[in-house]
């Protein structure tokens, strides 16, 4: 692999975004993913290649922070860069020489307003390559559903924080579920488990971000 | 550092306790290891972070916090909940049997307000998640703090008239349904405390904490017994055992 692409992979698992930002400490003052995916493409650079090597990134980041060598917020700054170099594949996503590996619509649904947890995984997903829409908190079903039908190729994530919350939650799914029979619902939010997504007919539960892009990626292998 | 601190009268035996948001402060080292820094080996950006939330914690932190103390008593027909007052309130077998001993119960209700969660949200939006999530959880930990400083109050205005204070419970907890909010907020009036509680029993602003105390001559504030309970989605407990003595 080009040495700076390897470069472009380590700024985004470290999560050094620029040249400007102080982190981490020890890369203070060089060169991050913004300036070396410029100076990239500036020399020709097959676009892709970056893309890849930092969704590979993004996968080691996520690794370490399911061994606890790392925490939430190294993952977001990680994302964070992560944007950075996305920001300068914009054109060639356009184009369609480069593709997002799908899109994801998330929200809180409705009756609950924590949105921390679900802006987390936002980021995260986002960061591992897929074209996030945040629909926000307190989102009534009608509102996944007009998102659906813009994107009907979708994923959709569901969160919640209460057990009073999850009522409003499997609801939101048997309607989504009425309308689009065969598309792929994660739920996730402290008080859920496996057994209760799997109740209420989602078709995947994830405990963090990490669970939740390594469940999109089973999915897209599966599809 | 218990003390006593001001409190008023609102309506008959509702009471509003001044609680500065100093004494919600917490330090840095129980900030980093909340966000999973526990050797404190940090990274020095992280760091400049967790000062300028800390400081930013006295100005947007509106702490308030109330309590009502009535009558209770766990009914021996019905292990799995307690009368407070008139009302049976199903807190299950667990907190009941934590309350065996008392002959009232303090509900109480605390808040730091909405700021430190405006806070948040705006840094996610301008981009800066990092930030926003070190203010979220600094704002948890000055929310659970407040209501640790509440139940010390409570607990000195009790032995001012020879009772103890157990631990404190809330719905949502130890089998307690959080449902039961909305019987625990019928005890105050509207909006105390400036919390309201919405159709599924979330409480605004976010950053709010209900509960109950059990009041009496040989009540006692004792470990929480996580290791009797079996409800493996409790977070809470899976924190215990993680953390209990071996
Ligand atoms: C800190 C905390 C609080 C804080 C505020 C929490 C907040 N989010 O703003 C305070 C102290 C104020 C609080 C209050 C209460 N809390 Co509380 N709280 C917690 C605690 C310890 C951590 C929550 C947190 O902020 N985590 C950090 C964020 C980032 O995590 P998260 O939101 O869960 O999101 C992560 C995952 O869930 C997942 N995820 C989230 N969304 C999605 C979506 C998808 C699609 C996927 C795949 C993944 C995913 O990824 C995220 C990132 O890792 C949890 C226990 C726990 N360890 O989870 C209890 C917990 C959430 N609380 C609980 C309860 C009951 C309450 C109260 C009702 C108690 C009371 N009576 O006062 C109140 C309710 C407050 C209200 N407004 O109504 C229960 C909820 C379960 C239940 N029984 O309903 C929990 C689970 C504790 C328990 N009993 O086990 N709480």
């Amino acid at each position: 692999m080009n040495e700076l692409v390897e470069t472009i992979g380590r700024c985004v698992e470290r999560g050094k975004i620029n040249k400007a930002s102080p982190f981490p400490g020890d890369m203070k003052g060089l060169d991050g993913a913004d300036e070396l995916t410029h100076q990239a493409l500036e020399a020709g650079t097959d676009a892709e290649a970056i893309l890849q090597a930092c969704i590979a990134a993004m996968v080691r980041i996520g690794e370490k922070f399911g061994r606890n060598e790392v925490f939430v917020p190294e993952m977001l700054m990680a994302a964070k860069a992560m944007k950075a170099v996305t920001e300068h594949l914009k054109p060639f996503f356009q184009s369609g020489s480069v593709q997002a590996k799908g899109t994801f619509i998330i929200g809180t649904v409705a009756g609950d307003l924590h949105d921390i947890g679900k802006n987390l995984v936002s980021m995260f997903v986002e960061g591992n390559g897929w074209n996030v829409v945040d629909l926000g908190v307190d989102v009534k079903p009608e509102k996944f559903i007009d998102a659906i039908r813009k994107q009907p190729k979708c994923v959709v994530g569901l969160s919640a924080l209460l057990t009073t919350t999850i009522v409003s939650m499997s609801k939101t799914v048997q309607e989504i579920r009425a309308l689009f029979p065969s598309i792929n619902i994660v739920v996730g939010g402290a008080p859920l488990t496996m057994e209760i997504a799997k109740e209420m007919g989602a078709n995947g539960y994830a405990r963090d971000p990490q669970g939740a892009v390594r469940w999109l990626a089973a999915i897209r292998e599966a599809s | 550092m218990e003390r006593l601190l001001p409190q008023s009268e609102r309506e008959e035996g509702v009471f509003e306790v001044t609680i500065d948001a100093a004494d919600v402060t917490i330090s840095k080292e129980v900030l980093y290891r909340a966000l999973g820094y526990s050797d404190n080996r940090i990274d020095p950006h992280f760091k400049d972070i967790v000062d300028h939330v800390l400081a930013g914690i006295h100005d947007l932190c509106a702490v308030r916090a109330g309590y009502r103390v009535l009558d209770a008593h766990v009914k021996a027909d019905r292990g799995e909940g307690l009368v407070v007052g008139r009302t049976f309130i199903t807190t299950g077998c667990t907190i009941a049997g934590q309350l065996k001993n008392a002959e009232k119960a303090a509900l109480f209700l605390c808040t730091i307000g909405p700021g430190m969660e405006a806070w948040s949200r705006r840094l996610f939006r301008e981009g800066d998640p990092v930030r926003g999530h070190f203010v979220d959880t600094a704002a948890s930990l000055a929310a659970e703090k407040a209501a640790a400083v509440l139940h010390d109050h409570i607990g000195l205005v009790m032995a001012g008239g020879g009772l103890k204070v157990t631990n404190r419970f809330s719905p949502g907890y130890c089998g307690w349904p959080v449902a039961d909010q909305r019987r625990l907020f019928s005890f105050f009036p509207e909006n105390f405390c400036g919390i309201s509680l919405t159709e599924s029993a979330l409480m605004v602003p976010v950053k709010s904490v209900s509960g109950m105390i059990g009041i009496g001559a040989h009540a006692m504030r004792e470990n929480y017994s996580c290791e009797r309970c079996s409800r493996k989605e409790c977070t809470a407990s899976r924190a215990y055992k993680n953390s209990a003595p071996t």
